[in-house]
Protein backbone atom coordinates (compact mmCIF):
# COMPACT_ATOMS: atom_id res chain seq x y z
CA UNK A 1 0.00 0.00 0.00
CA UNK A 2 2.40 2.13 0.79
CA UNK A 3 3.94 2.07 -2.94
CA UNK A 4 0.50 3.39 -3.74
CA UNK A 5 0.85 6.24 -1.92
CA UNK A 6 4.56 7.09 -3.22
CA UNK A 7 3.57 6.52 -7.14
CA UNK A 8 0.00 8.80 -6.19
CA UNK A 9 2.22 11.55 -4.75
CA UNK A 10 4.10 11.30 -8.26
CA UNK A 11 1.63 11.44 -10.51
CA UNK A 12 -0.10 14.36 -8.65
CA UNK A 13 3.31 16.24 -9.05
CA UNK A 14 3.60 15.08 -12.90
CA UNK A 15 -0.21 16.31 -13.07
CA UNK A 16 0.72 19.77 -11.75
CA UNK A 17 4.10 20.24 -13.17
CA UNK A 18 2.62 19.05 -16.55
CA UNK A 19 -0.20 21.85 -16.23
CA UNK A 20 -2.34 18.52 -17.21
CA UNK A 21 -4.58 19.54 -14.29
CA UNK A 22 -4.33 23.16 -14.85
CA UNK A 23 -5.35 22.67 -18.29
CA UNK A 24 -8.34 20.60 -17.35
CA UNK A 25 -9.79 23.11 -14.22
CA UNK A 26 -9.99 25.65 -16.79
CA UNK A 27 -11.45 23.75 -19.13
CA UNK A 28 -14.00 22.75 -16.88
CA UNK A 29 -14.53 26.44 -15.33
CA UNK A 30 -14.92 27.25 -18.64
CA UNK A 31 -18.08 25.46 -18.87
CA UNK A 32 -19.31 25.82 -15.56
CA UNK A 33 -18.93 29.64 -16.09
CA UNK A 34 -20.38 29.94 -19.84
CA UNK A 35 -23.51 27.42 -19.10
CA UNK A 36 -25.78 29.58 -17.25
CA UNK A 37 -24.12 33.00 -18.65
CA UNK A 38 -25.49 31.26 -21.97
CA UNK A 39 -28.50 30.02 -20.70
CA UNK A 40 -29.03 33.99 -19.58
CA UNK A 41 -27.49 35.04 -22.85
CA UNK A 42 -29.13 33.79 -25.45
CA UNK A 43 -32.55 35.33 -25.73
CA UNK A 44 -30.48 38.38 -26.10
CA UNK A 45 -28.36 36.85 -28.90
CA UNK A 46 -31.20 35.84 -30.80
CA UNK A 47 -32.71 39.31 -30.50
CA UNK A 48 -29.57 41.21 -31.61
CA UNK A 49 -29.37 38.80 -34.39
CA UNK A 50 -32.72 38.71 -35.95
CA UNK A 51 -34.34 41.58 -34.28
CA UNK A 52 -37.93 41.92 -35.20
CA UNK A 53 -38.04 39.62 -37.89
CA UNK A 54 -37.07 36.00 -35.94
CA UNK A 55 -41.38 36.34 -35.44
CA UNK A 56 -41.85 33.97 -32.36
CA UNK A 57 -41.31 35.11 -28.43
CA UNK A 58 -38.35 33.70 -26.96
CA UNK A 59 -39.72 32.26 -23.82
CA UNK A 60 -37.62 33.77 -20.47
CA UNK A 61 -34.69 31.09 -19.63
CA UNK A 62 -34.70 28.79 -16.63
CA UNK A 63 -32.19 27.01 -13.96
CA UNK A 64 -33.02 24.23 -16.30
CA UNK A 65 -31.62 25.97 -19.40
CA UNK A 66 -28.67 26.44 -17.35
CA UNK A 67 -28.24 22.90 -16.17
CA UNK A 68 -29.07 21.56 -19.39
CA UNK A 69 -26.12 23.55 -21.57
CA UNK A 70 -23.95 22.65 -18.06
CA UNK A 71 -24.87 18.59 -19.05
CA UNK A 72 -23.99 19.32 -22.86
CA UNK A 73 -21.21 20.82 -22.52
CA UNK A 74 -19.36 18.06 -19.76
CA UNK A 75 -21.16 15.01 -21.65
CA UNK A 76 -20.00 15.69 -25.22
CA UNK A 77 -16.73 18.12 -24.87
CA UNK A 78 -15.82 17.14 -21.22
CA UNK A 79 -15.36 13.83 -21.35
CA UNK A 80 -13.18 13.99 -24.51
CA UNK A 81 -11.01 16.30 -23.52
CA UNK A 82 -10.27 14.63 -20.01
CA UNK A 83 -9.57 11.41 -22.87
CA UNK A 84 -7.41 13.42 -24.57
CA UNK A 85 -5.61 14.73 -21.75
CA UNK A 86 -5.38 11.47 -19.98
CA UNK A 87 -5.31 8.84 -22.83
CA UNK A 88 -1.00 8.92 -22.47
CA UNK A 89 -0.90 7.79 -18.28
CA UNK A 90 0.14 4.56 -18.96
CA UNK A 91 1.65 4.04 -22.46
CA UNK A 92 3.90 7.03 -22.50
CA UNK A 93 5.54 5.44 -19.15
CA UNK A 94 5.80 2.85 -21.26
CA UNK A 95 7.36 3.88 -24.72
CA UNK A 96 9.38 6.11 -22.93
CA UNK A 97 10.30 3.06 -20.32
CA UNK A 98 10.03 5.45 -17.19
CA UNK A 99 8.83 2.24 -15.25
CA UNK A 100 11.91 0.56 -15.50
CA UNK A 101 14.03 2.00 -12.60
CA UNK A 102 10.97 1.81 -10.20
CA UNK A 103 9.73 -1.82 -10.76
CA UNK A 104 13.41 -2.70 -10.52
CA UNK A 105 13.82 -1.08 -7.14
CA UNK A 106 10.76 -2.94 -5.83
CA UNK A 107 7.38 -1.72 -6.84
CA UNK A 108 4.29 -3.39 -7.95
CA UNK A 109 3.08 -3.11 -11.06
CA UNK A 110 -0.63 -2.90 -9.53
CA UNK A 111 0.69 -0.50 -7.30
CA UNK A 112 1.25 1.74 -10.66
CA UNK A 113 -2.07 0.92 -12.19
CA UNK A 114 -3.86 1.86 -8.46
CA UNK A 115 -1.83 5.14 -7.79
CA UNK A 116 -2.89 6.13 -11.55
CA UNK A 117 -6.62 5.56 -11.21
CA UNK A 118 -6.47 7.14 -7.62
CA UNK A 119 -4.93 10.00 -9.08
CA UNK A 120 -7.52 10.45 -11.99
CA UNK A 121 -10.03 10.02 -9.94
CA UNK A 122 -9.10 12.70 -7.38
CA UNK A 123 -8.88 14.97 -10.70
CA UNK A 124 -12.01 14.23 -11.74
CA UNK A 125 -13.77 14.52 -8.75
CA UNK A 126 -11.62 17.97 -7.78
CA UNK A 127 -12.64 19.37 -11.63
CA UNK A 128 -16.15 18.14 -12.05
CA UNK A 129 -17.46 19.02 -8.33
CA UNK A 130 -16.01 22.57 -8.77
CA UNK A 131 -17.78 22.89 -12.09
CA UNK A 132 -20.58 21.81 -10.60
CA UNK A 133 -21.12 23.85 -7.54
CA UNK A 134 -19.68 27.17 -10.06
CA UNK A 135 -22.81 26.42 -12.36
CA UNK A 136 -24.93 25.50 -8.99
CA UNK A 137 -24.39 29.38 -7.75
CA UNK A 138 -24.25 31.55 -10.74
CA UNK A 139 -27.81 29.31 -11.91
CA UNK A 140 -29.17 30.20 -8.34
CA UNK A 141 -27.99 33.74 -8.81
CA UNK A 142 -29.58 34.17 -12.19
CA UNK A 143 -32.33 31.75 -12.20
CA UNK A 144 -34.21 31.71 -8.88
CA UNK A 145 -36.81 29.58 -9.87
CA UNK A 146 -38.29 26.38 -8.72
CA UNK A 147 -37.50 24.15 -11.70
CA UNK A 148 -34.54 22.13 -10.84
CA UNK A 149 -35.25 20.74 -7.46
CA UNK A 150 -32.57 17.93 -7.99
CA UNK A 151 -29.17 19.24 -8.69
CA UNK A 152 -27.57 16.71 -6.48
CA UNK A 153 -29.36 13.83 -7.93
CA UNK A 154 -28.60 14.73 -11.75
CA UNK A 155 -24.41 15.57 -10.86
CA UNK A 156 -24.12 12.06 -8.95
CA UNK A 157 -24.66 9.79 -11.86
CA UNK A 158 -22.26 11.78 -13.93
CA UNK A 159 -19.32 11.66 -11.05
CA UNK A 160 -19.85 8.15 -10.97
CA UNK A 161 -19.89 7.81 -14.55
CA UNK A 162 -16.51 9.59 -14.62
CA UNK A 163 -14.84 6.95 -12.17
CA UNK A 164 -16.21 4.23 -14.94
CA UNK A 165 -15.11 6.50 -17.79
CA UNK A 166 -11.42 6.88 -16.18
CA UNK A 167 -11.20 3.03 -15.69
CA UNK A 168 -11.52 2.88 -19.17
CA UNK A 169 -8.98 5.06 -20.01
CA UNK A 170 -6.71 3.69 -18.14
CA UNK A 171 -7.41 0.04 -19.22
CA UNK A 172 -6.59 1.83 -22.84
CA UNK A 173 -4.09 3.37 -22.19
CA UNK A 174 -2.34 0.11 -20.59
CA UNK A 175 -3.27 -2.07 -23.63
CA UNK A 176 -1.98 0.74 -26.41
CA UNK A 177 1.31 1.70 -27.60
CA UNK A 178 1.15 5.35 -27.77
CA UNK A 179 -1.49 8.26 -26.38
CA UNK A 180 -3.46 7.75 -29.55
CA UNK A 181 -4.06 4.10 -28.97
CA UNK A 182 -5.38 4.42 -25.89
CA UNK A 183 -7.84 7.18 -27.48
CA UNK A 184 -9.12 5.18 -29.74
CA UNK A 185 -9.57 2.74 -27.54
CA UNK A 186 -11.75 5.14 -25.35
CA UNK A 187 -13.84 6.46 -28.36
CA UNK A 188 -14.97 2.97 -29.56
CA UNK A 189 -15.64 2.13 -25.96
CA UNK A 190 -18.09 5.19 -26.02
CA UNK A 191 -19.36 4.20 -29.59
CA UNK A 192 -20.40 1.19 -28.72
CA UNK A 193 -22.25 2.32 -25.28
CA UNK A 194 -24.14 5.17 -27.50
CA UNK A 195 -24.95 2.09 -30.08
CA UNK A 196 -26.55 -0.15 -27.53
CA UNK A 197 -28.15 3.12 -25.85
CA UNK A 198 -30.51 2.85 -29.12
CA UNK A 199 -32.20 -0.20 -27.74
CA UNK A 200 -34.77 1.24 -25.24
CA UNK A 201 -34.36 -1.56 -23.37
CA UNK A 202 -30.95 -1.66 -22.80
CA UNK A 203 -30.92 1.80 -21.76
CA UNK A 204 -31.28 1.79 -17.98
CA UNK A 205 -28.11 -0.69 -17.65
CA UNK A 206 -26.23 1.09 -19.43
CA UNK A 207 -23.24 3.54 -18.50
CA UNK A 208 -23.76 5.73 -20.85
CA UNK A 209 -27.03 6.99 -19.67
CA UNK A 210 -25.85 8.08 -16.55
CA UNK A 211 -24.91 11.02 -18.70
CA UNK A 212 -28.00 10.60 -20.66
CA UNK A 213 -30.57 11.20 -17.88
CA UNK A 214 -29.25 14.38 -16.06
CA UNK A 215 -32.01 16.91 -16.85
CA UNK A 216 -34.93 14.35 -15.89
CA UNK A 217 -33.39 13.27 -12.55
CA UNK A 218 -33.03 17.38 -11.80
CA UNK A 219 -36.28 18.23 -12.84
CA UNK A 220 -37.36 14.86 -10.85
CA UNK A 221 -39.12 13.74 -13.78
CA UNK A 222 -36.76 10.35 -13.72
CA UNK A 223 -35.77 8.65 -10.47
CA UNK A 224 -32.43 7.97 -8.98
CA UNK A 225 -33.28 4.60 -8.77
CA UNK A 226 -33.90 3.85 -11.92
CA UNK A 227 -30.34 4.55 -12.69
CA UNK A 228 -29.53 1.89 -10.90
CA UNK A 229 -28.80 -1.07 -12.99
CA UNK A 230 -27.00 1.51 -14.94
CA UNK A 231 -24.67 2.62 -11.83
CA UNK A 232 -24.16 -0.99 -10.67
CA UNK A 233 -23.09 -2.10 -14.49
CA UNK A 234 -20.73 1.12 -14.12
CA UNK A 235 -18.89 -0.13 -10.85
CA UNK A 236 -18.74 -3.71 -11.81
CA UNK A 237 -17.26 -2.70 -15.21
CA UNK A 238 -14.65 -0.41 -13.23
CA UNK A 239 -13.78 -3.14 -11.36
CA UNK A 240 -13.15 -5.00 -14.54
CA UNK A 241 -11.34 -2.61 -16.40
CA UNK A 242 -8.85 -1.80 -13.30
CA UNK A 243 -8.07 -5.47 -12.98
CA UNK A 244 -7.80 -5.97 -16.67
CA UNK A 245 -5.27 -3.45 -16.97
CA UNK A 246 -3.41 -4.87 -13.79
CA UNK A 247 -3.41 -8.16 -15.77
CA UNK A 248 -1.78 -6.11 -19.21
CA UNK A 249 0.46 -4.55 -17.52
CA UNK A 250 2.04 -7.71 -15.53
CA UNK A 251 2.14 -8.99 -18.63
CA UNK A 252 3.83 -5.87 -20.62
CA UNK A 253 7.37 -5.35 -21.68
CA UNK A 254 8.01 -2.01 -19.84
CA UNK A 255 10.40 -1.04 -22.78
CA UNK B 1 34.59 -16.80 -2.40
CA UNK B 2 30.68 -17.42 -2.66
CA UNK B 3 28.48 -16.77 -6.06
CA UNK B 4 26.11 -13.65 -6.06
CA UNK B 5 24.57 -14.42 -9.42
CA UNK B 6 24.04 -18.08 -10.66
CA UNK B 7 22.34 -18.78 -14.19
CA UNK B 8 21.45 -22.52 -14.99
CA UNK B 9 21.06 -23.48 -18.97
CA UNK B 10 19.01 -20.28 -19.51
CA UNK B 11 17.31 -20.15 -22.90
CA UNK B 12 15.12 -17.38 -23.87
CA UNK B 13 13.39 -17.28 -27.63
CA UNK B 14 11.60 -14.02 -28.83
CA UNK B 15 8.90 -15.74 -31.38
CA UNK B 16 10.92 -17.97 -33.76
CA UNK B 17 14.35 -16.16 -32.46
CA UNK B 18 16.63 -18.25 -29.93
CA UNK B 19 17.97 -15.38 -28.49
CA UNK B 20 19.79 -17.51 -25.23
CA UNK B 21 20.88 -20.89 -25.54
CA UNK B 22 21.95 -22.57 -22.44
CA UNK B 23 23.83 -19.66 -20.78
CA UNK B 24 25.23 -21.32 -17.54
CA UNK B 25 28.03 -18.91 -15.93
CA UNK B 26 28.15 -17.49 -11.77
CA UNK B 27 29.66 -13.87 -10.60
CA UNK B 28 31.41 -14.83 -7.38
CA UNK B 29 30.86 -11.93 -4.50
CA UNK B 30 32.79 -8.60 -5.38
CA UNK B 31 33.73 -8.85 -8.41
CA UNK B 32 33.31 -7.31 -11.47
CA UNK B 33 32.17 -9.13 -14.59
CA UNK B 34 32.60 -7.60 -17.91
CA UNK B 35 29.62 -9.24 -20.23
CA UNK B 36 31.23 -8.74 -23.95
CA UNK B 37 29.31 -9.64 -27.51
CA UNK B 38 28.45 -7.71 -30.35
CA UNK B 39 24.97 -5.98 -31.00
CA UNK B 40 22.20 -8.36 -30.67
CA UNK B 41 24.22 -11.11 -29.08
CA UNK B 42 22.05 -11.15 -25.92
CA UNK B 43 23.33 -9.27 -23.68
CA UNK B 44 20.46 -6.90 -22.74
CA UNK B 45 18.12 -9.96 -22.61
CA UNK B 46 20.26 -11.59 -20.03
CA UNK B 47 20.34 -8.35 -17.88
CA UNK B 48 17.03 -8.22 -18.50
CA UNK B 49 15.98 -11.52 -17.19
CA UNK B 50 18.14 -11.36 -13.82
CA UNK B 51 16.10 -8.16 -13.33
CA UNK B 52 12.98 -10.30 -14.04
CA UNK B 53 11.48 -7.91 -16.36
CA UNK B 54 11.48 -11.00 -18.89
CA UNK B 55 10.16 -14.15 -18.58
CA UNK B 56 12.57 -17.39 -18.30
CA UNK B 57 11.66 -19.86 -21.11
CA UNK B 58 14.26 -22.54 -19.15
CA UNK B 59 16.29 -22.17 -16.84
CA UNK B 60 17.19 -20.75 -13.61
CA UNK B 61 18.75 -17.58 -12.29
CA UNK B 62 19.65 -16.91 -8.48
CA UNK B 63 20.16 -13.69 -6.97
CA UNK B 64 22.22 -14.23 -3.75
CA UNK B 65 20.42 -18.15 -3.31
CA UNK B 66 17.15 -16.73 -3.80
CA UNK B 67 15.61 -17.65 -7.50
CA UNK B 68 14.57 -14.87 -10.02
CA UNK B 69 10.31 -14.77 -10.79
CA UNK B 70 9.42 -12.45 -13.58
CA UNK B 71 7.30 -9.53 -12.68
CA UNK B 72 8.13 -8.18 -9.19
CA UNK B 73 11.04 -10.44 -8.08
CA UNK B 74 12.54 -10.13 -4.24
CA UNK B 75 15.85 -9.93 -5.66
CA UNK B 76 15.59 -6.76 -7.28
CA UNK B 77 15.77 -5.51 -3.21
CA UNK B 78 19.50 -6.03 -3.55
CA UNK B 79 20.02 -5.49 -6.80
CA UNK B 80 21.10 -1.64 -8.48
CA UNK B 81 20.49 -1.08 -12.27
CA UNK B 82 21.68 1.47 -14.66
CA UNK B 83 19.68 1.14 -18.12
CA UNK B 84 21.34 1.70 -21.16
CA UNK B 85 19.71 4.51 -21.63
CA UNK B 86 17.93 5.33 -18.24
CA UNK B 87 14.62 7.28 -18.55
CA UNK B 88 13.81 9.47 -15.59
CA UNK B 89 10.34 11.95 -15.22
CA UNK B 90 11.58 15.03 -17.17
CA UNK B 91 9.77 17.06 -14.22
CA UNK B 92 11.18 16.54 -11.25
CA UNK B 93 14.56 17.56 -9.75
CA UNK B 94 17.31 14.41 -9.05
CA UNK B 95 16.35 15.10 -5.71
CA UNK B 96 12.94 14.31 -6.36
CA UNK B 97 13.53 11.42 -8.61
CA UNK B 98 15.60 9.65 -6.26
CA UNK B 99 13.63 10.57 -2.90
CA UNK B 100 10.67 8.51 -5.09
CA UNK B 101 13.28 5.87 -5.48
CA UNK B 102 14.05 5.62 -2.16
CA UNK B 103 10.94 5.97 -0.83
CA UNK B 104 9.92 2.39 -3.05
CA UNK B 105 13.53 1.02 -1.74
CA UNK B 106 12.70 1.69 1.95
CA UNK B 107 15.68 3.29 2.25
CA UNK B 108 15.69 5.04 6.04
CA UNK B 109 17.31 8.43 6.36
CA UNK B 110 16.69 9.44 2.97
CA UNK B 111 17.64 12.92 2.70
CA UNK B 112 21.37 12.21 3.71
CA UNK B 113 21.48 9.20 1.47
CA UNK B 114 20.31 10.86 -1.09
CA UNK B 115 23.21 14.08 -0.78
CA UNK B 116 25.71 11.60 -0.29
CA UNK B 117 24.76 10.03 -3.99
CA UNK B 118 24.66 13.34 -5.85
CA UNK B 119 27.54 14.36 -4.11
CA UNK B 120 29.05 10.78 -5.36
CA UNK B 121 27.62 11.15 -9.10
CA UNK B 122 29.05 14.76 -8.88
CA UNK B 123 25.73 16.21 -9.95
CA UNK B 124 24.19 19.60 -8.10
CA UNK B 125 21.82 19.28 -5.81
CA UNK B 126 19.38 22.24 -6.88
CA UNK B 127 16.31 22.93 -8.40
CA UNK B 128 17.28 22.51 -11.92
CA UNK B 129 14.86 19.65 -13.71
CA UNK B 130 16.40 16.75 -15.53
CA UNK B 131 14.61 18.34 -18.56
CA UNK B 132 17.74 20.06 -18.99
CA UNK B 133 19.76 17.19 -18.10
CA UNK B 134 22.85 16.27 -20.51
CA UNK B 135 22.61 12.58 -22.00
CA UNK B 136 26.29 12.51 -19.19
CA UNK B 137 24.30 14.02 -16.36
CA UNK B 138 21.46 11.64 -16.84
CA UNK B 139 24.48 8.56 -17.26
CA UNK B 140 25.39 10.27 -13.46
CA UNK B 141 21.44 10.35 -12.20
CA UNK B 142 21.13 6.71 -13.65
CA UNK B 143 24.38 5.77 -11.89
CA UNK B 144 22.91 7.24 -7.98
CA UNK B 145 19.87 5.68 -8.53
CA UNK B 146 21.48 2.42 -8.92
CA UNK B 147 23.59 2.91 -6.28
CA UNK B 148 20.97 4.35 -3.87
CA UNK B 149 19.87 0.95 -2.09
CA UNK B 150 23.70 0.17 -1.09
CA UNK B 151 22.74 -2.62 -3.44
CA UNK B 152 24.92 -6.07 -3.54
CA UNK B 153 24.78 -6.46 -7.03
CA UNK B 154 24.86 -3.90 -9.70
CA UNK B 155 23.78 -4.46 -13.09
CA UNK B 156 25.08 -1.58 -16.02
CA UNK B 157 23.98 -2.01 -19.70
CA UNK B 158 25.96 -0.78 -21.71
CA UNK B 159 27.05 2.22 -19.51
CA UNK B 160 29.93 3.90 -21.55
CA UNK B 161 28.98 3.76 -24.75
CA UNK B 162 27.21 7.24 -24.54
CA UNK B 163 29.91 9.12 -22.69
CA UNK B 164 32.69 10.93 -24.16
CA UNK B 165 36.12 10.03 -23.17
CA UNK B 166 36.17 11.89 -19.62
CA UNK B 167 32.80 10.59 -18.52
CA UNK B 168 33.98 7.26 -19.29
CA UNK B 169 37.15 7.66 -17.34
CA UNK B 170 35.45 8.96 -14.49
CA UNK B 171 32.44 5.95 -14.76
CA UNK B 172 35.11 3.76 -15.18
CA UNK B 173 37.24 4.58 -12.22
CA UNK B 174 33.59 4.55 -10.02
CA UNK B 175 33.14 1.19 -10.89
CA UNK B 176 36.54 0.22 -10.48
CA UNK B 177 36.58 1.55 -6.39
CA UNK B 178 33.24 -0.63 -6.04
CA UNK B 179 35.30 -3.54 -5.95
CA UNK B 180 34.97 -5.73 -3.24
CA UNK B 181 31.83 -4.10 -2.01
CA UNK B 182 29.82 -4.08 -4.81
CA UNK B 183 29.54 -7.06 -7.04
CA UNK B 184 29.31 -5.44 -10.88
CA UNK B 185 27.82 -7.35 -14.16
CA UNK B 186 28.33 -4.70 -17.03
CA UNK B 187 27.78 -5.38 -20.59
CA UNK B 188 29.57 -3.55 -23.19
CA UNK B 189 30.95 -4.41 -26.34
CA UNK B 190 34.14 -1.53 -26.02
CA UNK B 191 36.57 -3.82 -25.07
CA UNK B 192 38.75 -1.77 -23.85
CA UNK B 193 36.94 -0.85 -20.93
CA UNK B 194 36.30 -4.61 -19.81
CA UNK B 195 40.55 -5.17 -20.05
CA UNK B 196 41.00 -2.10 -17.71
CA UNK B 197 38.28 -3.00 -14.56
CA UNK B 198 37.07 -6.41 -15.13
CA UNK B 199 38.09 -9.31 -12.73
CA UNK B 200 35.91 -11.94 -15.68
CA UNK B 201 34.92 -11.84 -18.85
CA UNK B 202 31.98 -13.56 -20.19
CA UNK B 203 31.80 -13.87 -24.19
CA UNK B 204 28.37 -13.98 -25.58
CA UNK B 205 28.06 -15.11 -28.77
CA UNK B 206 25.28 -16.07 -30.96
CA UNK B 207 22.75 -15.91 -27.89
CA UNK B 208 25.47 -18.78 -26.25
CA UNK B 209 28.14 -18.13 -23.68
CA UNK B 210 30.98 -19.10 -26.03
CA UNK B 211 34.06 -18.36 -23.26
CA UNK B 212 33.47 -17.64 -19.48
CA UNK B 213 36.58 -16.93 -17.51
CA UNK B 214 39.53 -14.52 -15.73
CA UNK B 215 41.51 -12.29 -18.21
CA UNK B 216 44.25 -14.11 -17.26
CA UNK B 217 42.87 -17.20 -18.32
CA UNK B 218 41.41 -16.48 -21.36
CA UNK B 219 44.90 -15.31 -22.02
CA UNK B 220 46.46 -18.44 -21.70
CA UNK B 221 43.62 -20.06 -23.20
CA UNK B 222 42.90 -18.21 -26.42
CA UNK B 223 45.79 -15.58 -26.68
CA UNK B 224 48.38 -15.40 -29.36
CA UNK B 225 51.60 -15.08 -28.33
CA UNK B 226 53.32 -12.89 -30.20
CA UNK B 227 56.80 -11.11 -31.20
CA UNK B 228 56.98 -7.93 -33.04
CA UNK B 229 60.19 -6.94 -34.45
CA UNK B 230 60.66 -3.02 -36.09
CA UNK B 231 63.47 -2.33 -39.30
CA UNK B 232 64.46 0.91 -40.65
CA UNK B 233 63.39 -0.09 -43.94
CA UNK B 234 60.77 -2.38 -45.47
CA UNK B 235 63.47 -3.99 -47.49
CA UNK B 236 64.80 -5.24 -44.33
CA UNK B 237 61.71 -6.71 -42.95
CA UNK B 238 60.87 -8.30 -46.12
CA UNK B 239 64.40 -9.79 -45.65
CA UNK B 240 63.34 -10.82 -41.95
CA UNK B 241 60.61 -12.60 -42.92
CA UNK B 242 62.29 -14.78 -45.81
CA UNK B 243 64.52 -16.15 -43.00
CA UNK B 244 61.92 -16.22 -40.03
CA UNK B 245 59.62 -18.29 -42.32
CA UNK B 246 61.39 -21.63 -42.81
CA UNK B 247 61.49 -21.69 -38.63
CA UNK B 248 57.98 -20.22 -37.96
CA UNK B 249 55.80 -20.75 -41.37
CA UNK B 250 52.94 -18.89 -41.94
CA UNK B 251 53.16 -17.44 -38.52
CA UNK B 252 55.05 -14.51 -39.70
CA UNK B 253 53.53 -11.79 -41.32
CA UNK B 254 55.20 -8.30 -42.49
CA UNK B 255 53.72 -4.30 -41.95
CA UNK B 256 55.46 -2.15 -43.67
CA UNK B 257 58.61 -1.99 -41.84
CA UNK B 258 57.79 -4.66 -39.08
CA UNK B 259 57.50 -8.34 -38.87
CA UNK B 260 54.89 -9.73 -36.54
CA UNK B 261 55.36 -13.82 -35.68
CA UNK B 262 53.20 -15.94 -33.66
CA UNK B 263 54.80 -18.72 -31.52
CA UNK B 264 53.78 -21.47 -29.21
CA UNK B 265 55.41 -21.66 -25.69
CA UNK B 266 57.97 -20.30 -24.22
CA UNK B 267 59.00 -16.27 -24.46
CA UNK B 268 62.36 -16.62 -23.77
CA UNK B 269 62.99 -19.61 -26.02
CA UNK B 270 61.29 -17.87 -29.06
CA UNK B 271 62.95 -15.05 -28.87
CA UNK B 272 66.62 -16.39 -29.01
CA UNK B 273 65.46 -18.42 -32.39
CA UNK B 274 64.54 -15.12 -34.01
CA UNK B 275 67.79 -13.31 -32.62
CA UNK B 276 69.70 -15.90 -33.85
CA UNK B 277 68.74 -16.24 -37.14
CA UNK B 278 68.79 -12.23 -37.61
CA UNK B 279 72.79 -12.86 -36.37
CA UNK B 280 72.67 -15.27 -39.16
CA UNK B 281 71.53 -13.19 -41.45
CA UNK B 282 73.02 -10.03 -40.55
CA UNK B 283 70.17 -7.91 -39.68
CA UNK B 284 69.67 -5.40 -37.40
CA UNK B 285 65.95 -4.39 -36.12
CA UNK B 286 65.31 -1.22 -34.76
CA UNK B 287 63.02 -2.56 -31.81
CA UNK B 288 62.04 -6.44 -30.68
CA UNK B 289 59.29 -6.66 -28.23
CA UNK B 290 56.87 -9.00 -27.13
CA UNK B 291 53.27 -8.06 -27.47
CA UNK B 292 50.71 -8.93 -25.03
CA UNK B 293 47.24 -10.84 -26.74
CA UNK B 294 44.39 -8.18 -26.57
CA UNK B 295 40.74 -9.04 -25.16
CA UNK B 296 39.77 -7.91 -28.98
CA UNK B 297 42.13 -10.84 -30.55
CA UNK B 298 40.88 -13.21 -27.53
CA UNK B 299 36.73 -12.09 -28.68
CA UNK B 300 37.75 -12.72 -32.14
CA UNK B 301 39.30 -15.90 -31.85
CA UNK B 302 36.38 -16.96 -29.03
CA UNK B 303 33.55 -16.10 -31.66
CA UNK B 304 35.38 -17.72 -34.93
CA UNK B 305 35.52 -20.46 -32.83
Amino acid sequence: MKDVWFFFKKELLESWRTYRFMILAVVFLIFALMSPFIAKLTPEIMKMSFGDSLGIKLPKPTSVDSWTQFYKNIAQIGIFVVAIMFGGTMSQELSRGTLINLVTKGLSRWAVVAAKYLCLVVEWVVVVSSAFFVTWGYTVYFFPDSRSPHVVAGFLPLLLFGLFFLAVILFGSTLARNSYGGLLFTILVMAVLYLVNLFKDAQNYNPVSLIGDNMALVQGTKDLAKLAPGMAIAVVATGCLLGGAVAVLNKKKLA
Amino acid sequence: MTDILTLHHVQKRFGSQQVLQDVDFSIPTGSIFGFVGENGAGKTTTMRLILGLEKIDNGQIEVGDVPVTFGATKTNRITGYLPDVPAFYSYMTPREYLNLCAEITGIPNRAAKITEMLQLVGLPDNKHRIRGFSRGMKQRLGIAQALLNDPQLLICDEPTSALDPAGRNEFLELLASLRGKVTVLFSTHILSDVERISDRVGILHDGRLQACDTLTNLHQQYGQSQIAISFAAPAAAQQCATVLRPTFGDQVTVTETTVTLTYQGDYTAAAQQVLRALVQADLTPTALHKVDPTLEQIFLAVIKK
